[in-house]
């Protein structure tokens, strides 16, 4: 269960990314999340997995306010929290098998444990040709899926993915949707970011829409 | 719960801190290999700034070497009224032995004298005509301690020599020990003041090339944070890359410095004119190689820990 409290984030004094934003996520939900450039989806997110601390109001995961969180506690939170950067963040010196791998090695994992789980998922993800190569050496779509995998190798409770179909052509829109709906069906709770109005209207599920900074409506599509 | 979170988790394989150790160790390796490039740079950089430190320290230690060796010459010798008896010789050595700073004693005979006087006199036997033995005092010869020759110190050994029964009269060069003494001290004072500033210099050197490999690799150090990693798992194989180049760097500065000094060696004798090895010039004993190699390693640390604080924020 994902909560929002009276949210209002700003990076700026005086210029508000989030104002009083109250949202409530059950677990096993799949949201969509849309609006404008600049509406604060990327932000509503970052919150989530702690990347950033709100100006005011509350965040809780499973009843537990993030803002209250030590230090020390954050990388626990994160471990349980897959997500699809908007960036990508892939190495670059590394390979997509490498790259992949790090949340399992983060979690301390055994080389040949990680080894197996890598390859299945980036077989799932019709990867295994590219296990090797480095990430600069594949398309925006394979980018997208390297991503994809590694923030789902781990089976997280939370799947975050901002902007995940942004340069794909509409199979492989097809493809990384599909890929959510399995994870969703394995118990993980989606929150997608998109303002891929197609995307949204395909999938007929629940959709919150912002506008610059603050929750206009929220559309139940779903059945 | 989901599903998800029941998966079976697979036995974690690096627990313990050597299996953590050795991952993090793997870890370091497997950057060193993936940044060629950067890390050839920081080591190098590295290991010009130890040697220029390096450098300095080996001159420094000869030309103090040196200078000690001058102050051997730093003597004070003890004259009798009358010639001693063989027995009462080494008596009289035994009693100057036992006075604290002591280093070597020589007792000069009257007949020693003369002969010395003679030898140096060479071609001018004509002046030392009429000169017997017993006109010459015999005489001890004494040389101090190295931690015996400041002057307060040699005022007190010489009114100390001088209750011991037989002896008239003492000589030493005052003036000579407190002009050395001043001119080691300013040499020392000199030494640390430039030793100390080539050592800030390395150091901000070396930390800001580790602080650019740092900030070359700002994203790796960003995604580990937020894909769970702790602090200790982001750090660790920074930190231990940080300690190769640095022992690395170390070690590599010491060859080039033997191999500085060697040359030295080998050419020295065409251009100085004198025999290096005669004028007793050493390489760096082994603990000043061990503090640079110490050193480097502090060095490849300490510039990774700070620079990583500026780029780990959790
Ligand atoms: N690091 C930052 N520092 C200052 N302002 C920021 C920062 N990140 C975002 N903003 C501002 O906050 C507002 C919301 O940004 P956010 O990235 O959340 O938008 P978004 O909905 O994700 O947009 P897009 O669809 O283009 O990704 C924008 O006005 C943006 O300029
Ligand atoms: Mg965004």
């Amino acid at each position: 269960m994902i909560q929002l409290h009276n949210v209002s984030m700003s990076y700026q004094a005086e210029i508000p990314a989030l104002t009083d934003v109250n949202l409530k996520i059950p677990k096993g939900d799949f949201v969509f999340l849309t609006g404008q450039s600049g509406a604060g989806k990327s932000t509503l997110l970052k919150l989530l997995y702690a990347d950033l601390i709100p100006t005011r109001g509350q965040v809780l995961i499973d009843g537990v306010n993030l803002g209250r969180l030590k230090r020390s506690q954050i990388p626990l939170l994160r471990r349980s929290i897959g997500v699809v950067f908007q960036d990508y963040k892939l190495l670059p010196q590394r390979t997509v098998l490498e790259n992949v791998a790090i949340t399992l090695e983060v979690l301390g994992w055994g080389k040949r444990d990680i080894g197996k789980k890598v390859f299945h998922i980036l077989k799932q993800m019709g990867l295994e040709d590219k296990l090797n190569s480095t990430p600069l050496r594949l398309s925006g779509g394979e980018q997208q899926r390297v991503a994809l995998a590694r923030a789902l190798v781990n089976d997280p409770k939370i799947l975050i993915a901002d902007e995940p179909t942004g340069n794909l052509d509409e199979e492989n829109k097809e493809q990384i949707l599909s890929i959510f709906k399995e994870a969703n069906i394995r118990g993980t709770t989606v929150l997608v970011a998109t303002h891929d109005r197609r995307v949204i209207e395909n999938s007929h599920r629940r959709v919150i829409h912002l506008e610059k900074g603050r929750v206009r409506e929220v559309t139940d599509v779903q059945g | 719960m989901s599903r998800a979170n029941k998966t079976v988790r697979p036995k974690f394989a690096r627990e313990g801190f050597f299996g953590r150790l050795s991952y993090f160790s793997a870890r370091a390796l497997a950057n060193l290999r993936q940044n060629v490039f950067v890390s050839i740079v920081t080591v190098g950089t590295i290991s010009l700034a130890l040697l220029i430190a390096a450098l300095f320290l080996l001159v420094y230690v000869n030309l103090e070497g040196m200078a000690l060796g001058w102050s051997d010459k730093v003597q004070v010798t003890a004259y009798f009224d009358r010639e001693p008896s063989p027995l009462a010789v080494s008596a009289l050595k035994g009693q100057v032995k036992a006075l604290p700073g002591t280093a070597k004693v020589v007792f000069v005979s009257q007949a020693d004298a003369e002969k010395r006087l003679r030898s140096r006199l060479k071609g001018q036997e004509s002046l030392l005509e009429g000169i017997t033995p017993e006109v010459l005092p015999a005489s001890l010869e004494i040389s101090l301690d190295r931690s015996h020759r400041e002057s307060a110190q040699v005022a007190s050994y010489v009114s100390a020599l001088r209750r011991i029964q037989g002896i008239t009269e003492v000589q030493y060069g005052e003036e000579w020990v407190q002009r050395f003494n001043s001119f080691m001290n300013l040499f020392r004072l000199m030494g640390a003041l430039l030793g100390s500033f080539l050592a800030l210099t390395v150091l901000f050197i070396v930390s800001n090339t580790i602080k650019l490999t740092i900030y070359a690799r700002r994203e790796e150090l960003e995604l580990l944070g937020l894909v769970g990693a702790t602090r200790l798992f982001i750090k660790a194989p920074f930190l231990i890359e940080g300690v190769l180049q640095g022992a690395l760097g170390a070690v590599l500065s010491l060859l080039a410095l033997f191999a500085c000094y060697y040359a030295f060696l080998e050419n020295a004798g065409s251009f100085l004119g004198v025999n290096p090895a005669a004028a007793g010039l050493c390489f760096l004993p082994l603990p000043h190689l061990a503090a640079i190699l110490g050193g480097g390693v502090l060095l490849g640390f300490i510039g990774s820990l700070t620079s990583l604080r500026r780029f780990v924020h959790l």
